[in-house]
């Protein structure tokens, strides 16, 4: 999907297959699927660790509360990162 | 040299298969040298495997093979792999999967599982199985599903199949996998001695790429799509591993421990440890196998003074070894090996001829458990 074409009403989670976990030995976040390691910086961690059933338009509107920023481009970024996470089938849209 | 710390483990944890695949990558024979059973790791000495490996910094394992369902102890060593937090996936033909044991897969934690297909249609993949197989996979892929275990699907490709791609491709979107990796075969183990017999000619190679580009488009966010270029026909080598004991170990069914699967077959001079022996954590920071190659202290010219040195790593040891005789040559599939010529002359036998690529050997286990086709 690209990343304009996503509502505020998609709801993103993880795959099916994919895991989200904290890497021990280096304290970050990784994501986990068959044969596939990803490390995520800190963008798209902040933005995963949410994706627990809200919609992306919540996500949004939480991420600007909590670091007083700019909504409107903090939104563009979500859904660039979502939009890349989805067509590698690492995260999908309900 | 900082060593780094491994991401990924595979436990190939029995040469046994009830497939005689002619592109198996198990070493040739091994499976005959090592009877049923006999020397494979016991169940607790997985289970000491998986936890030193999980204390290295591994986050995933692959349950290998061999057909890993034809050890009893999977589902243990499974729920040991999730107690250490490791991502399990299992490799499997599937082979000996009914409900019951489904399930107690899925109860054990088992996060995903790749199922193998030699073909779209029984008639090829049972040929190319040397057994009755293929109608028995749709049925084991739906009971995947049903249990809500991911699933996966991995086709080897070659001269046989290649232009059944499409046909690979519209079955992994009726079985509802997550992802397909669609692997042009890698000359090792049986493979390498089938050579003649697997290796596709330029044509289809061209055809096929473009088929899996397209299909990767179309499929995007849908299908996880994975294409294995087939490296002989590239002008680069593949980066093999990521590197020598860089990001990667291999446990075999006896329990030595190997920078890539078909290292010991390929590499005969080199001496690999045994984790009966030597704790895991010294085996991949201080072996003298783990660190022949690791770095690029060791390249010969031209890869020395390559600028793709740290982005290729050489290439592939074992390719080195298997076509040149020497592991530490450069990959001969680079253009700039001196060695190019013998991959150049295996594609000019391919392509030049019109007849019938000859037949392959099937590869052979000690005691076959499904009659061959």
């Amino acid at each position: 999907m690209r990343a304009t074409t996503i509502s505020d009403l998609a709801r993103p989670s993880l795959a099916k297959d994919v895991r989200l976990q904290i890497d021990s030995t280096t304290g970050k976040s990784v994501l986990l699927y068959p044969e596939g390691i990803v490390e995520l910086n800190e963008t798209a961690h902040e933005i995963l660790s949410r994706c627990d059933g809200r919609t992306l338009g919540e996500i949004v509107r939480k991420l600007a509360e909590e670091y007083e920023a700019n909504s409107n481009a903090l939104a563009a970024d979500v859904r660039d990162t979502l939009s890349d996470l989805q067509q590698r089938k690492l995260i999908e849209f309900k | 040299m900082t060593v780094p710390r491994p991401y990924a483990l595979l436990a190939e944890i029995t040469y046994r298969c009830p497939l005689h695949c002619p592109y198996c990558s198990n070493p040739v024979g091994a499976s005959l040298r090592r009877p049923q059973g006999d020397g494979e790791l016991t169940t607790e000495e997985w289970q000491r495997v998986i936890r030193e490996a999980a204390a290295l910094g591994v986050l995933q394992i692959g349950f290998s093979g061999g057909e890993p369902l034809t050890r009893r102890d999977l589902a243990e060593l499974i729920r040991a792999a999730r107690e250490a937090k490791l991502y399990t996936n299992l490799i499997t033909s599937g082979i000996g999967l009914d409900d019951d044991c489904v399930r107690a897969l899925r109860d054990a934690g088992l996060d995903s599982i790749q199922l193998s297909f030699q073909s779209d249609e029984s008639s090829l993949a049972d040929e190319i199985a040397g057994a009755r197989a293929h109608e028995r996979k749709l049925d084991i892929a739906a009971k995947i599903r049903a249990a809500g275990i991911p699933l996966s699907l991995n086709f080897v490709i070659h001269r046989r199949n290649i232009d059944r791609l499409p046909q690979m491709i519209d079955l992994t979107e009726t079985l509802g996998a997550e992802r397909v990796e669609l692997a042009n075969v890698q000359f090792y183990g049986w493979a390498f001695r089938n050579r003649a017999a697997l290796l596709p000619t330029r044509k289809q190679v061209d055809r096929a790429r473009d088929i899996a580009t397209a299909a990767k488009a179309r499929l995007a966010g849908k299908i996880d799509i994975f294409y294995v270029l087939p490296d002989y026909y590239d002008t680069r080598p593949k980066p093999c591993l990521n590197g020598w004991g860089q990001r990667y170990l291999t446990v075999n069914p006896t329990g030595d421990v190997l920078p890539c699967p078909t290292a010991s077959s390929a590499i005969p001079d080199l001496r690999f440890e045994n984790v009966r022996s030597h704790a895991l954590d010294w085996i991949w920071r201080d072996s003298q196998s783990f660190n022949r190659f690791r770095g690029t202290e060791w390249m010969p010219e031209p890869c020395r003074s390559c600028p793709q040195k740290e982005i290729d790593f050489g290439g592939c040891r074992c390719q080195a070894a298997l076509l040149t005789g020497n592991a530490a040559n450069t990959d001969p599939v680079c253009e700039f090996s001196p060695n190019r010529a013998i991959v150049d002359g295996v594609l000019r036998n391919t392509n030049s001829s019109n007849d019938n690529a000859g037949d392959w050997t099937y590869r052979q286990n000690p005691k076959p458990e499904l009659t061959p086709v």
